[in-house]
């Protein structure tokens, strides 16, 4: 099968501080891949560098076919990265809704506006997507009116109506008061189940447990371990690994 | 009919309450001293320029026959006064944001026309520069109107000053907006359009309204130049032909202290829309 993401010998330096170390992975389609590690660890970093929120250093980014090697410039490098872009959708830890807009209009805002999709047919595609999160009921509400769990719900209803490929997650539920984080793991669920390219960068070690096909460690830039969550919860192989996870069973973040 | 109105329970009030009423009673009693004050100071100020004779005092007294023949002329300018500032917040607005985007700009050759614009015209004196269009253009062989000669300068030095508030207002803007925005494939051009810009303006019209309100008032330097007739023109020309200038420019004063009332008003109006809307 043909990989959906390929990054390949994958470097970023901020400075003189070398962050991702020659990373290179491969993402199926249809696959749910969490990332996990200290704070640091590059976990943050690798995922903006696949949709270029973060320029690599060094390396080839592959999303679906459009390749993007590192250092590029020009207007061809820009549209591969414009096109890398479309394919990728993207939830941040602090949601980063429009908050000038409504929650209907923070949806339709890409695919009108970059697109060029027809209004009506956005809006369609939009309450369709604003449905499937559970929030189809506040569309014309403004996010300042919103809790933290129903602007990320929004926020990934926002990323569904650009039809990527693949949905690139930051620590989604890392800016949320705990009753709240269950809402969004539930909508994480159910977008997984529907058959979306998701890479999850996360504490969520239940989640990771439960849902993901496959669990990555990170740790001071690079991969440490890469195997299913079953084998990498109760069998892991790195000793920093066997740390981090025992961390979170005692429960101190 | 609700037959159970008569039958709730009086409950008593709680310590809370109690104190929120005392606090909301103190705020009532403050604002209605501070309305009194008002009163009486402007009865004073009435009274001085009364002309009358009370308790051995001789009060001012004004040319009632020289305000009735020339208010209806010095408040024709009003018209101007308006004008001039209407024409220069617009080009002033304009100016404002291209420096701003300029001040935000990679590209040196445009910061540095930015950052020196708004260095020679925070520089200089308003005055001289109303001069400077009004008496100097035209030795280079370019003479605007007296009307531009005022808001040439006005829309300048007022571009130049509130080029710092659309400056603050678009890095008021998050970085994670940007990256939103960059996320959903938006170009630069239409994540400053779509995204920065509406929210960078939202934030900036209040001091907008204050710079406009300054505005209404430094369109009277203009009357230097002699030949556009707002308020302060029309007082000093008719004040001076009579040697009536107090009546004259406490009509002018009047007007303009009218006028700050009313826009602050509206401003006033327009920052409680904006705070309880979508922010």
């Amino acid at each position: 099968m043909t990989p959906i993401v390929k990054v390949t010998n994958l470097d970023k330096y901020f400075g003189r501080l070398h962050v991702l170390k020659g990373i290179s992975v491969e993402i199926q389609p249809r696959e749910v891949v969490c990332l996990i590690g200290r704070s640091g660890s590059g976990k943050s970093t690798l995922l903006r560098c696949i949709n270029f929120l973060e320029e690599p250093s060094h390396g080839i980014i592959e999303v679906d076919g459009v390749q993007v090697a590192s250092g590029g410039k020009g207007q061809a490098h820009r549209q591969l990265v414009h096109d890398v872009r479309l394919k990728t959708g993207m939830v941040f830890q602090e949601f980063n809704l429009f908050p000038h807009m409504s929650v209907l209009e923070n949806v339709i805002e890409g695919p009108v506006t970059v697109k060029g999709m027809d209004k009506a047919q956005a809006i369609q595609l939009g309450e369709k997507n604003l449905d499937s999160v559970g929030m189809l009921f506040k569309k014309d509400e403004y996010p300042n009116r919103l809790s933290g769990g129903q602007k990320q719900r929004v926020a990934i209803a926002r990323a569904l109506t650009m039809q990527p490929r693949v949905m690139l997650f930051d620590e989604p539920t890392s800016a949320l008061d705990p009753e709240l984080i269950g809402e969004v793991l539930n909508v994480m669920k159910k977008v997984a189940k529907d058959g979306m390219t998701m890479l999850v960068v996360t504490h969520e070690m239940g989640f990771a447990r439960e849902v993901a096909d496959r669990v990555l460690v990170m740790a001071d830039g690079e991969i440490i371990e890469d195997s299913n969550p079953e084998d990498l919860f109760t069998h892991p192989k790195d000793p920093r690994t066997k740390a981090l996870i025992d961390r979170y069973r005692t429960g101190e973040q | 009919m609700n037959i159970f109105a008569n039958q709730v329970p009086s409950v008593p009030k709680s310590q809370a309450e109690l104190l929120y009423e005392a606090h909301q009673r103190k705020a009532r009693q403050f604002q209605l001293n501070v309305g009194l004050s008002w009163v009486t100071m402007l009865a004073i100020i009435l009274f001085i320029f009364s002309g009358s004779h009370f308790l051995g005092i001789k009060t001012i007294q004004l040319d009632g026959e020289f305000i009735r023949a020339n208010v209806g002329y010095i408040a024709g300018g009003i018209v101007e006064t308006i004008q001039i500032s209407l024409i220069s917040i617009f080009f002033a607005t304009i100016l404002a944001l291209l420096a701003a985007l300029g001040r935000l700009s990679t590209f040196p050759p445009i910061y540095a026309l930015s950052t020196f614009y708004v260095s020679l015209i925070r520089g200089t004196p308003l005055y001289l520069q109303i001069f400077f269009f009004f008496l100097a253009l035209p030795q280079l062989g370019v003479v605007p109107s007296a009307f531009w000669s005022g808001v040439l300068p006005l829309s300048l030095n007022y571009g130049a000053y509130m080029s710092e508030i659309f400056r603050a207002g678009i890095s008021s803007v998050g970085k994670g907006q940007r990256e939103a925005a960059m996320a959903l494939g938006m170009t630069p051009r239409q994540t400053m359009q779509r995204v920065v810009l509406p929210q960078a303006l939202r934030f900036a019209i209040p001091p907008m309204g204050n710079d406009f309100i300054s505005m209404t008032k430094d369109s009277a330097l203009v009357s230097a130049t002699g030949f556009v007739r707002e308020l302060t023109w029309r007082a000093t020309k008719v004040g001076r032909a009579t040697f009536h200038n107090l009546e004259a420019l406490i009509i002018a004063a009047i007007f303009y202290w009218i006028m700050t009332i009313i826009l602050s008003f509206a401003q006033s109006r327009l920052e409680t829309s904006l705070a309880k809307g979508d922010r």
